[in-house]
């Protein structure tokens, strides 16, 4: 199922927490959304999610428009979508299978159904045989489970996750965004992922907003976000990724005036050779690496460029010329 | 073992006895009638107050009104709330003396104390899983029934726990007015005849009854959080 949103606003008090999104989330897709915390994340989740209605603005599932609904038809177009969250929000007072029930059990459906379905979709987020397990000893990653497992068993169209993986540890965080992936290909879901996180969207979105000061300041597919990053706040998502990722190799600390950002195919050409040899420009790499991006390969090398400013400006029109993006730092 | 005997034979034992019957029969039917009354008053209460507050259909007035009604009846002495209910009693009971006249007014005075115990309890439930039921598509209903008390039962068997307790003392100071029990025992026969073995075997019994509700409804809720 396809989202637009057109125009959202949403005040609190003098804040302008979301102001003025549009948005076209194309169905059968992992679609993140990225922000700093105060940059309007929770608010807009919860305005696309029927939580919480706009000051002014649309909001569409497919031709839908589900901002205006009375309460009846909120409560049964809310039966349709899927919701996880940062801190689970199971019920402890019931056993897993028992919270994946809940759902079911709302819209009234035949009790051995239910079992049936609970059953299969513990299978589908492999917990088989724990469904009689109290929430409180399951380990993080199996409460996720439990949750994702509960938010799809109304069979929805659409999967919010509100900072789903931002609880759990790296490793469990992967675990749990290939199942989202897989389950997605799966069910053929739209999924919504709203994450502070870059590893997440760097893992398993297929495109991304970003979100700042209540405004989208970029949009696009992960892959071109991540090569060609035109906002602040984007390059500085980025290059919190470059610094703790390990795939980067930083061998100085100091100096790296120049970064450059390679995609796809450029990372296989011979580029600074290429252009040294042109130019006469030397190359002095601080640090390199290359990160796999949506499944394309993103090459990122800080280096300073010599011997002159006429050289190095020339090595850069070069390497522009050739696909790469070059940013200079001030 | 003749002193064994005669002590079950004895006038005062027989009294106790009694008295406890009459005890815990105030106590148990003013428990279940305070319950009903305070139950949907302490769900109103929760669902009504602020969104910060965790209320689900916040309504500032009727909050604020509501409270007021229930902090006005709490503030009233027992023993008087006691007199000014003496005519409802006799209105629905036909007296306003006796074990079962008392039971009205109990009920009504531990009513607003129930109200307040429930909705501390529902405050506590974590507000991520009542957006989590909401954004699921329950209605408000669905949400109080199945989310809300679940998920505070534990608290809110501490809380019926609390209020036996409480109930038990004020059903003695309802004896001081004709109610029967132990309090009346121990008034009557204690305090006005000077006989402190009565005073004494009234207290005790209060105790042992205080101990073993406490005793049990911790027991109940303990079992209830190692479930989860």
């Amino acid at each position: 199922m396809q989202i637009r949103l057109r125009n959202l606003k949403r005040n609190y008090a003098s804040l302008h927490a979301v102001d003025d999104v549009s948005l076209d989330i194309p169905s059968n897709t992992v679609y993140g959304i990225i922000g700093r915390s105060g940059a309007g994340k929770s608010t807009l989740v919860r305005l696309v999610s029927m939580l919480e209605k706009p000051d002014q603005g649309e909001v569409y599932y497919d031709d839908k428009r589900v901002d205006n609904l009375s309460k009846e038809e909120l409560i049964q177009e809310r039966r349709k979508i899927g919701m996880i969250f940062q801190n689970f929000n199971l019920f402890s007072s019931r056993n897993a299978e028992d919270n994946i029930a809940y759902p079911m059990e709302i819209c009234h459906m035949d009790k051995a159904y239910i079992k049936k379905r609970t059953a299969e979709l513990l299978a589908l987020v492999g917990l088989e045989g724990r469904g009689s397990a109290p929430i409180s000893t399951l380990s993080g990653g199996q409460k996720q489970r439990v949750a994702i497992a509960r938010a799809l068993a109304v069979k929805p169209e659409i999967l919010f996750c509100d900072e789903a993986t931002s609880a759990l540890d790296p490793q469990t965080t992967r675990a749990i965004l290939s199942l989202i992936k897989e389950i997605q290909k799966k069910m053929n879901l739209t999924v919504v992922m709203i994450t502070h996180q870059m590893e997440v969207v760097r893992d398993a979105c297929d495109r991304v907003a970003v979100l700042d000061a209540g405004h989208i300041v970029e949009e696009g597919p992960v892959s071109d976000i991540f090569a060609s990053p035109k906002s602040d706040v984007t390059k500085d998502f980025l290059s919190s990724l470059t610094n703790v990722h390990e795939s980067i190799v930083r061998w100085s600390n100091d100096g790296g005036h120049y970064t450059l950002r390679f995609r796809g195919g450029a990372t296989d050409e011979p580029i600074i050779s290429t252009v040294s040899a042109k130019t006469g420009a030397v190359f002095n790499i601080r640090a390199a690496g290359v990160q796999t991006v949506n499944g394309e390969e993103l090459g990122v090398m800080i280096t300073d460029i010599g011997p002159d400013g006429k050289t190095a400006a020339e090595a850069v029109r070069l390497l522009q010329d050739m696909g790469v993006l070059v940013e200079e730092a001030e | 073992m003749d002193a064994v005997m005669s002590f079950f034979q004895s006038t005062m034992f027989t009294l106790v006895v009694q008295a406890t019957w009459q005890t815990l029969v105030m106590v148990f039917l003013s428990t279940i009638f305070s319950m009903i009354l305070g139950l949907p008053i302490g769900i109103l209460l929760h669902v009504t107050s602020s969104e910060e507050q965790g209320g689900i259909i916040p309504h500032p007035v009727f909050y604020n009104v509501l409270s007021r009604i229930v902090n006005i009846l709490r503030s009233f002495p027992f023993i008087i709330l006691m007199i000014v209910l003496m005519p409802l009693s006799r209105l629905i009971i036909g007296t306003s003396i006796g074990t079962m006249a008392t039971v009205i007014p109990l009920s009504i005075a531990a009513a607003p104390f129930v109200a307040r115990i429930i909705e501390s309890a529902l405050k506590e439930v974590d507000p991520g899983v009542v957006q989590a039921a909401r954004a699921m598509g329950s209605t408000n209903w669905q949400i109080i029934l199945k989310v809300l008390i679940p998920e505070a039962l534990p608290s809110l068997v501490s809380g019926v726990t609390l209020t036996i307790i409480n109930l038990i003392g004020y059903s003695a100071m309802a004896g001081a007015i004709g109610g029967g029990g132990l309090g009346d025992l121990a008034i009557r026969y204690g305090y006005q005849r000077f006989s402190p073995s009565y005073m004494v075997s009234a207290v005790i019994v209060i105790i042992v009854m205080v101990e073993v509700i406490q005793f049990i409804g911790d027991r109940i809720s303990a079992h209830l959080i190692a479930k989860r």
